[in-house]
């Protein structure tokens, strides 16, 4: 690991200071950083703080697309140490309730796969492990969680896992809706 | 490119404020000689090409003041002005017109407003607009650097939007304002500007 990441992770990340630097990112993700129930942007509040430097240098770096988001996250915008006081704030704030759900009807098949494949790296319960930069893949919104399996199976979300991307490669479009369907549901466990 | 054409006569009687330095000038004899003609003595001008700076956020006008000043913030009206200004003539000035209460007016279009109101609440989701609460806060009241819009007349935050969009305006730090800008379409800039323009005191 090297540059602008192995700064942030090491910095002491200042959450006072975090949301100020939040500030130009709240008229996507909003104010309480819960994101849409839509899934056109997801819940970052709560996540943990490394997996919030991470994705944040990996997509201002290009490791990871995301257009609409990169003109706001640009070096010219935020430091590395405001990368590091904006996961600081933002890994510390509530958990919204109001989470964007799937039909429900995938959640049985969803739960057997996600035991069987997932669960290794994300958690039983979704939680994810900081330290390993593996994701709280509970209570985040359906549509975001199902647009992200399939950009990691077709290639499209070029820093994940290859682990990750083995198993999920053998998956089929119903599979996908139905392990999204259940993390979905997921409540995130209290810290 | 949207010139603006100053009404003869208020060019003038800026001139004439110009052109006779107030002696030992406080903030409120500047306000009312130099700047009233235009932006009102209390800020709250009435003619639409005039921005209203009434209840202004204090380190924005004086980034504006000084980017004007050097040229950052093009305009052939503000530049002259601020020229004839002392730069410890600023922060007073920024002081007196955010003292100032605010006075806007309701929007002209109802219905206008309420689509104008979702842009500025949510966005827009497909093109990527962030929503201006996010920057400008509940009731566009502004905060730190991103500026009261509030009561403001409708046709300046438009030309504004504008000048964004077209790379006229270039002094917004990290080019935020400009790429929010761009992301609009002008049916949209049409309608928060009219939903701005009736948020706030009147
Ligand atoms: C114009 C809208 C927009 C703005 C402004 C924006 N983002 Fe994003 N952000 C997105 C979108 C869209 C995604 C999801 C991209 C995808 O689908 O892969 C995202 C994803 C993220 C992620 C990854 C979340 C995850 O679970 O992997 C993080 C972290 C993030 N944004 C942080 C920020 C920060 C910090 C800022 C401000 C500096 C910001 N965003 C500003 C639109 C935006
Ligand atoms: C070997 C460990 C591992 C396994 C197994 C694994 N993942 Fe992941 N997953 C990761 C890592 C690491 C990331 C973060 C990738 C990155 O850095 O972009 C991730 C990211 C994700 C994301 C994106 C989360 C976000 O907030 O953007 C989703 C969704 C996801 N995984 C779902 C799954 C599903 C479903 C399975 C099982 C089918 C699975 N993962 C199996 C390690 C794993
Ligand atoms: C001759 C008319 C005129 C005079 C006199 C004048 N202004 Fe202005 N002012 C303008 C115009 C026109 C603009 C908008 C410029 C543009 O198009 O960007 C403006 C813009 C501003 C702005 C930026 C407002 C915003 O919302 O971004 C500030 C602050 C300001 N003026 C302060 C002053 C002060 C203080 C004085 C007195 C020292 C003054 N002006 C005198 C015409 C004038
Ligand atoms: C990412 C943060 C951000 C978002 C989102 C944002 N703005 Fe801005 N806006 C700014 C900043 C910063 C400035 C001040 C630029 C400067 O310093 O001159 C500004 C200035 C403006 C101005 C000029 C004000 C004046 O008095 O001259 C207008 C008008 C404006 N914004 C409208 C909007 C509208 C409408 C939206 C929503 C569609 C919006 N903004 C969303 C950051 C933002």
């Amino acid at each position: 690991m090297r540059g602008e990441k192995l700064i942030a992770l090491q910095a002491r990340g200042d959450a006072l200071r975090g949301e100020i630097s939040f500030e130009p990112c709240q008229g996507c993700h909003r104010i309480d950083a819960s994101g849409r129930t839509s899934g056109s942007y997801p819940r970052l509040a709560g996540q943990h703080g490394t997996v919030l430097i991470k994705q944040m240098t990996d997509i201002r770096a290009g490791r990871r697309n995301n257009p609409k988001m990169e003109p706001f996250i640009g070096d010219h915008v935020v430091s590395p140490m405001e990368i590091a006081d904006i996961a600081a704030y933002v890994s510390n704030l509530p958990i919204p309730k109001e989470i964007g759900q799937g039909p429900g009807t995938g959640i049985a098949h969803g739960k057997d796969l996600f035991a069987k494949d997932c669960a290794t790296c994300h958690g039983e319960r979704g939680e994810g492990k900081g330290e390993k930069f593996y994701p709280m893949v509970a209570a985040q919104h359906y549509r975001y969680l199902l647009r992200e399996v399939k950009f990691i199976r077709d290639g499209d979300r070029r820093n994940s896992n290859p682990e990750m991307v083995k198993v999920i490669g053998q998956y089929s479009d119903e599979d996908l809706e139905a392990v999204a369907d259940f993390m979905a549901q997921l409540v995130a466990p209290k810290k | 490119m949207t010139r603006l054409h100053l009404p003869a006569a208020l060019l003038g009687l800026t001139m004439v404020a110009m052109a006779f330095p107030v002696q030992a000038e406080d903030a409120k004899t500047i306000a009312a000689t130099i700047c009233s003609g235009c932006h009102g003595e209390d800020g709250n001008s009435t003619i639409p090409m005039f921005p209203r700076i009434a209840g202004q956020d204090e380190t924005y006008i004086i980034k504006q003041l000084k980017e004007f000043r050097g040229g950052q913030r093009k305009s052939d009206v503000m530049a002259p002005v601020v020229a004839s200004l002392k730069s410890e003539d600023l922060a007073p000035l920024a002081a007196h017109f955010n003292g100032q209460k605010p006075k806007g007016q309701d929007a002209r279009d109802a219905k206008l407003a309420e689509q104008g109101k979702g842009v500025y609440l949510d966005g827009n989701e497909n093109s990527g607009l962030p929503a201006c609460i996010g920057c400008h806060q509940p009731e566009a009241v502004g905060h730190g650097v991103y500026p009261r819009l509030a009561g403001q007349h409708p046709e300046y935050l438009l030309q504004q939007l504008k000048s964004f969009a077209a790379n006229e305006r270039t002094n917004d730090a990290s080019r935020l304002m400009r790429v929010v800008a761009k992301r609009m379409t002008e049916d949209e800039m049409k309608a928060v500007t009219e939903y701005i323009s009736g948020l706030g005191p009147k």
